[in-house]
């Protein structure tokens, strides 16, 4: 390497200061030449784990790289050259890991597809992308495909993972995964994958991103490696794991978050990932696999809580005793470890105790006994929920970061922690305000552009080359970065007044009752506000005070539920001046999930889409 | 308008599993009401409950304004709720008439019992022609009609019915929901029904709740109901047959 001055930072060695040219880990500066090294170094330890009828089954580093390979040359076969693009559509699982690096390995570039997108959007992103090969993870996957196969000219084929209930379908754009492997092993030339790995430099295009688009179409980030590289080594930095460490994969790899928690981060440190079943089965899984690191949204950290408050209310009245001393010991203790400030003997010992007791139990149950620190990110987390955790010896920190920033940006670490901040900024990154407000950053993990939209582009960055992220914000003496709001999202009232919404619908979505919220008010008289109710917690609260409801829609409708949300609203209110009191609101009375357009895929709410779709619902308020 | 039935936040466990997670529902007077669902959504726990076979744990059983729940099964028999068993369930070793009979065991009004008893024997001609028959050598559509005809020997003011259709061929299905159908227009009898044939069901009812893992999940009247995406693909088996014209997978379900 270069001059730079080095450091063994976990036993990597990078760097000696963050954010410098080279960037590399271990010496790499590709992504495709750490993963062969890290390969070739751990052999037949195992890599990943996937469950395959209920069982789970290991797979080794040297099977990563083979798989890879095969794909690559496969895929090579069939025409791809560098700077290709291929989609992923597919649930987490080991081939789209398989996917990914082996565009990587080859020199092109891999955009992930949500599985909840609809067929009219996979075609959106094929095109925009200009995608030669589209992977489809089963039937319902190519279902989509085919609903508008004539519509994506760029495609060359189509991969199908799963051939189940396909036995007797041909088309001849598609192939199933095991011929694609046939025909890389046919073409099997391991001098020629490396040389393809040799000739990937840093400054090329890994991989597309697409952001969810809360406004407008979808934007493709792009992603060099030395963007991911730089990502990597920043994480580095924060990783509370070592060797071997066990990973779960749960969150969808087209998002930048999991892309570099399940993806990349493994081939930093060795890590093992394992796959999660589905969506549903992740608290299973959690259990079963207890993870050494755990990185997880908002929601999912909630629905733990919640769970976890559901059981202890139902437990016998020794239970519920020991349970709520227990909280309160560990509370005592998570004031002092929450700062980092050292803990009295007393309250440490009287913590010991309980968790002996209870606690250690708790975290066996969840799956979190291995747990050294969980991370939050992707959307603001009640501070309350931050303390309890630390109180159940789960010392959770949120993090913050966008996909045109490779998913890093800034972060809480026990040694520097501040409740309700975004954390300091990660090594290597600056970080500044702008006089507007607008927290701007520059680093070597910040995105090149979106992909053909050069107007788009240019209005993310400033005329000195810092990013603009678009979020309102404030940094405090200590470093510490606290986000208020969306600079897009400024509401103007009809009075002149300029109100951030989002600081008011954060502090809504810390309510245990409240999902999400969009509070309107755009050249409107007042503010008010559309809430998504927490079904579970609804229920619960419902089921408790004898309201009787049948479906959701009569859930919301139910005056004692609506007087509920109306209190926590009120109670939001008293915090905030009176220009940015919320003086009415309604319930989103529809379930919604994933596959409905209101919501992104880390299940936000789209204030665009939200304000069109339940306009009636608004038009009443006024 | 008060319901003749309603059930409030009830909770039915079996042991630590909760088989019924908080459903809310009414029937009012006159009224045919289905709940449709898979197996072990909680359908027939929820009728054992309301008949008092089973107790909730949380909830209210309301009939008549006066709540029912927790009360042993006779008293609320007394009171003039019926459940008509899954598996038809007659007495096999009794004739019809004798099982008949067994219907009106809280009765002491010899006349009238005897002109309910005609009043089934013209709704099912066939128990007519077999009253002396063993109820156990009948066919399984006759023994349903009998369950039923039994139910009816009370003059029940809300008759609970689980799944008649179980075991029978689609002709006397239809043929038992046509009968099902006449008592409650001409005889005026409330009835709750229990179905997994949400096309017959849907059919007769007036209006019908969706139960799902012991959760009501979508409630709307019968006509809507058969309408939703939802319940025609999962309940009524209209298949969308995608692009490739074999679709095995089905979409999630939304509910609305």
């Amino acid at each position: 390497m270069t001059g730079l001055p080095q450091q063994l930072l976990k036993g990597i060695r990078v760097n000696a200061v963050a954010g410098q040219r080279p960037v590399h880990i271990d010496g790499h500066t590709t992504v495709p030449a750490l993963l062969r090294a890290r390969c070739q170094e751990n052999g037949a330890a195992t890599a990943h784990r996937e469950k395959d009828l209920g069982i789970w089954q290991a797979y080794s580093w040297t099977d990563y790289l083979t798989h890879a390979r095969h794909i690559g040359l496969g895929l090579r076969a069939l025409g791809l050259q560098r700077g290709d693009v291929i989609s992923i559509l597919s649930e987490d699982n080991k081939e789209w890991m398989y996917c990914d690096m082996a565009a990587q390995c080859m020199g092109a570039v891999s955009s992930g597809v949500y599985t909840t997108d609809s067929a009219s959007q996979l075609a959106y992103l094929v095109n925009d992308s200009g995608s030669k090969f589209l992977f489809v993870e089963n039937e319902e996957q190519l279902d989509k495909f085919l609903e508008v196969a004539d519509q994506m000219p760029s495609l060359v084929k189509v991969i199908i993972f799963d051939p189940e209930g396909l036995h007797d379908f041909a088309h001849p754009k598609c192939l199933f995964l095991s011929d694609l492997y046939d025909l890389g092993r046919r073409h099997d030339d391991e001098a020629l994958f490396n040389a393809e790995i040799d000739a990937t430099k840093a400054g090329d295009l890994a991989v597309l991103i697409y952001t969810s688009g809360t406004t407008g179409q979808p934007k493709g980030v792009m992603l060099t490696q030395e963007n991911i590289l730089a990502g990597m080594e920043a994480s580095l930095y924060g990783l509370p794991f070592e060797k071997r460490a066990e990973q779960l994969c749960f969150l969808p790899l087209c998002h930048i978050l999991e892309r570099i928690v399940s993806l990349y981060t493994p081939l930093i440190v060795s890590s093992t990932v394992n796959f999660a079943e589905s969506p549903e089965t992740v608290f299973d899984n959690l259990r079963e696999v207890s993870p050494h690191g755990f990185v997880a949204v908002p929601r999912v950290w909630e629905k733990v809580y919640s769970r976890v408050t559901i059981m202890a209310q139902e437990a016998t009245l020794i239970g519920r005793w020991a349970f709520g001393q227990a909280v309160k010991a560990g509370r005592a203790r998570a004031e002092y470890t929450i700062e980092g400030r050292p803990v009295p003997a007393l309250v440490a010992l009287r913590y010991r105790i309980w968790d002996a007791l209870v606690l250690a139990n708790l975290r066996r149950l969840l799956g979190m006994d291995r747990l050294k620190q969980g991370l939050t990110g992707a959307a603001p987390i009640s501070p309350d929920l931050l303390r309890w955790y630390h109180a159940i010896g789960v010392p959770l920190y949120e993090g913050w970061g966008m996909s045109e920033t490779t998913g890093v940006g800034s972060i809480n670490l026990p040694r520097a922690n501040k409740a309700g901040s975004i954390g300091q900024p990660v090594p290597g990154i600056q970080l500044r305000i702008a006089p507007d407000g607008e927290i701007q950053l520059r680093g070597l993990n910040v995105f090149s552009g979106y992909l053909n939209k050069p107007d788009k582009t240019a209005e993310a960055f400033t005329d000195d080359g810092w990013m603009r992220t678009g979020d309102v914000g404030r940094i405090d003496n200590q470093g510490f970065v606290t986000i208020t709001g969306r600079m897009k999202d400024i509401i103007i009232t009809a009075g002149g007044k300029n109100v951030t919404p989002a600081e008011i619908e954060s502090r809504l979505k810390f309510s245990p009752f409240i999902s999400d919220a969009v509070v309107i008010g755009d050249r409107r008289k007042y503010l008010t506000c559309l809430i998504m109710i927490d079904q579970e917690n609804v229920e619960k609260f419902a089921q408790d005070n004898k309201v009787p409801f049948g479906d959701f829609r009569s859930l919301c409708r139910a005056q004692p539920v609506v007087d509920l949300i109306r209190r926590e609203v009120e109670a939001v209110n008293k915090e905030f001046a009176r220009v940015e009191q919320i003086k009415d609101f309604r319930l989103i009375d529809v379930l919604l999930t994933a596959e409905d357009e209101e919501l992104t895929a880390t299940m936000k709410l789209k204030r665009a889409t939200v304000e069109k779709r339940h306009k009636a619902l608004i038009d009443a308020m006024y | 308008m008060s319901a003749l039935l309603e059930v409030r936040n009830l909770e039915t466990f079996y042991g630590p599993i909760m088989a019924i997670r908080g459903v809310s529902l009414e029937v009012n007077k006159g009224e045919v009401v289905t709940v449709l669902g898979a197996n072990g959504a909680g359908k027939t726990t929820l009728l054992k409950t309301i008949s008092g076979i089973m107790d909730p744990e949380k909830g209210q059983v309301l009939f008549e304004g006066e709540e029912i729940q927790g009360r042993e099964p006779h008293q609320i028999v007394k009171r003039g709720i019926v459940q008509v068993p899954e598996g038809r369930e007659v007495f096999p070793l009794l004739t019809v008439e004798e099982n008949l009979a067994l219907g009106a065991y809280t009765r002491s009004d010899k006349a009238e019992i005897a002109r309910d008893r005609d009043l089934v024997f013209s709704y099912f001609p066939i128990l007519a022609e077999r009253r002396r028959q063993e109820a156990g050598t009948l066919s399984g559509g006759q023994q349903q009609m009998l369950a039923i005809g039994r139910g009816l020997m009370l003059r029940p003011k809300i008759m609970l019915l689980d799944e008649p259709s179980l075991g029978l061929s689609p002709l006397l299905t239809q043929e038992i929901f046509t009968i099902l159908r006449r008592l409650n227009a001409d005889e005026g009898v409330t009835m709750m029904v229990v179905e997994q044939n949400a096309a017959v069901a849907l059919d007769l009812a007036d209006r019908g709740y969706v139960m799902e893992l012991g959760r009501i999940v979508m409630s709307d009247s019968a006509e809507r109901l058969a309408a939703s995406e939802d319940i025609q693909s999962f309940y009524l088996g209209h298949a969308n047959e995608g692009a490739r014209g074999e679709r095995r997978w089905k979409k999630r379900k939304t509910w609305r």
